[in-house]
């Protein structure tokens, strides 16, 4: 069993229908509370019902996201990256860097309302915060793996500090960096979707929290669907991305 | 008098690790005549490779000048002085003719022009064929072979070599051996070749350093007087066998 790729992908496939399957009849049958978890059918029918609603709150939720991840995995990729160029900066920085880490962010976010207002100024700000730290922090143990040979080599032969990140740096890491946007985009979905439910005027999140005070669980779960393809997205573009540059990875 | 390519004055190199201070180079004094060729050899961690990262300017020394034609060495200038380091230290995304262009792409030269420089080195080190395959698809000498023409692509005077065989089998050791003789007597450039092992410094060098164990000094400055070319049958001659001895005595007597 599960020798081949073959067989690896039909036990995968075998597996969603598993999950997808139970999601359907164990609610249906009485197993689990309707009111807790819908089956797979009612959310889907719900998606379908309320779809003008979810249509007009999608945009904000997705531009959000666009924006937070713009400046959370931007920043948070640049300046890691001048961070790890230099052992000074590394040794300024790293200490207060982990530190910030260990804040929960979350409670930040009722002062971010108050500071930039319930519409999308708050959800950026949150989840920019919330997953700028951690982006900047895999870079930086990302740009610590690499051998240093690669960066000498280039100084001995007269790379100057930002031909050294350009040239060699960014490119030698450019695994790492894939794997910090995986989590800092995870972040960046997770923090505006929880900013939105917390308190908002729109948005899927904001959708998901009405649908629940209203005890409509179907329409809960529709939301929940949406996120999860948003997140799904996201990581077929990573691997797009991851197998472009895999093919250098092969020495 | 004729200016040397690269002159050591009380050269002296001190590493301080976690408060503890080593010192790998002692007083080093040592001119190199422009277009010799000059093996530095000795025992694991006598600091012959501290020297030449010194030479290549990718550290200052704790003590004394070290001077590349009359000019103090305060950086890398890679147009005088070209490195080669052990491994081929090859950017792994850039095809061969890529990274033997590489240094002149860091000094600004047009894309079309650095290419055209760097397939005729790839065509001098034999590897002409091979100019865009990536890295990976190469083997360990192939790689050695870009990695020496990158080192060779600006023309510098001085060329440095740090142990740049010493990750290749035998076979491969001699040829790339005869390749950078070739090579040397083509151009005349000034040479430092830092190895391990004695055949190879007797068979390539004009003259051979031998540093004593850390803390690194001069312990025998020793001409080798075989007729150049070199072949592969002098190495059994009783003359190349007498020079490997007078070496070894002194790395044997440097490891009590």
């Amino acid at each position: 069993m599960l020798r081949t790729p073959r067989q690896i992908r039909w036990a995968q496939a075998a597996l969603a229908v598993f999950v997808l399957a139970s999601w359907e009849l164990l609610p249906r049958f009485g197993v689990i509370p309707r009111l807790f978890v819908p089956s797979l059918s009612e959310a889907i029918g719900a998606l379908y019902e309320y779809r003008a609603e979810y249509l007009a709150h999608l945009p904000a939720t997705l531009v959000e996201i666009l924006v937070s991840y713009v400046i959370a995995c931007g920043g948070g990729v640049t300046l890691g990256m001048l961070i790890a160029s230099s052992p000074r900066a590394r040794r300024m920085a790293l200490p207060v860097l982990r530190s910030a880490y260990a804040v929960p962010m979350v409670v930040l976010y009722p002062v971010m309302m108050v500071w930039f207002g319930l519409g999308m100024g708050s959800k950026v700000a949150f989840a920019t915060v919330f997953a700028f730290v951690p982006t900047l922090l895999t870079t930086v143990a990302g740009v610590a793996s690499l051998s240093p040979h690669l960066l000498e080599t280039a100084r001995a032969f007269g790379a100057n500090r930002w031909q050294r990140i350009l040239y060699v740096q960014v490119p030698a890491s450019l695994p790492t960096l894939i794997a910090a946007l995986r989590l800092g985009g995870a972040l960046v979905i997770v923090g505006v979707t929880v900013a939105e439910m917390l308190g908002a005027v729109e948005g899927l999140g904001f959708l998901i929290t009405r649908h629940r005070t209203l005890l409509n669980s179907p329409g809960v779960y529709g939301g929940i669907i949406l996120v999860l393809l948003i997140t799904s997205a996201h990581e077929v573009l990573l691997r797009r991305l991851e197998q472009r540059v895999q093919k250098f990875r092969e020495s | 008098m004729t200016q040397s390519a690269v002159s050591a004055r009380a050269v002296t190199q001190n590493f301080t690790v976690e408060g503890q201070s080593t010192l790998a180079l002692d007083a080093i004094d040592l001119e190199i005549p422009p277009g010799q060729f000059v093996a530095l050899v000795g025992p694991s961690g006598c600091g012959k490779s501290t020297l030449l990262s010194l030479v290549a300017g990718l550290r200052l020394p704790t003590g004394g000048t070290l001077l590349c034609n009359g000019e103090p060495i305060v950086g890398p200038v890679p147009q005088r002085i070209g490195m080669i380091f052990q491994e081929a230290n090859l950017l792994p995304w850039l095809t061969a003719v890529e990274n033997v262009a590489f240094p002149l792409k860091l000094r600004g030269m047009p894309k079309r022009e650095r290419l055209e420089a760097a397939r005729a080195m790839l065509d001098l080190t034999g590897l002409g064929n091979f100019a865009d395959r990536l890295p990976h698809q190469l083997s360990g000498g192939m790689k050695q072979r870009v990695s020496i023409g990158r080192g060779l692509v600006q023309d510098p005077g001085v060329l440095l070599l740090d142990e740049p065989f010493a990750a290749l089998d035998e076979q491969t050791r001699m040829v790339l051996g005869d390749e950078v003789l070739r090579i040397w007597a083509r151009t005349g450039k000034t040479v430092m070749f830092v190895t391990h092992n004695l055949s190879e410094a007797v068979y390539l060098a004009d003259r051979i350093i031998v540093f004593s164990a850390r803390p690194g000094r001069i312990v025998d400055d020793v001409p080798v007087d075989l007729p150049r070319p070199r072949t592969f049958s002098m190495m059994s001659s009783e003359r190349f066998g007498a020079l490997k001895d007078r070496i070894w005595a002194h790395i044997r007597d440097a490891d009590h």
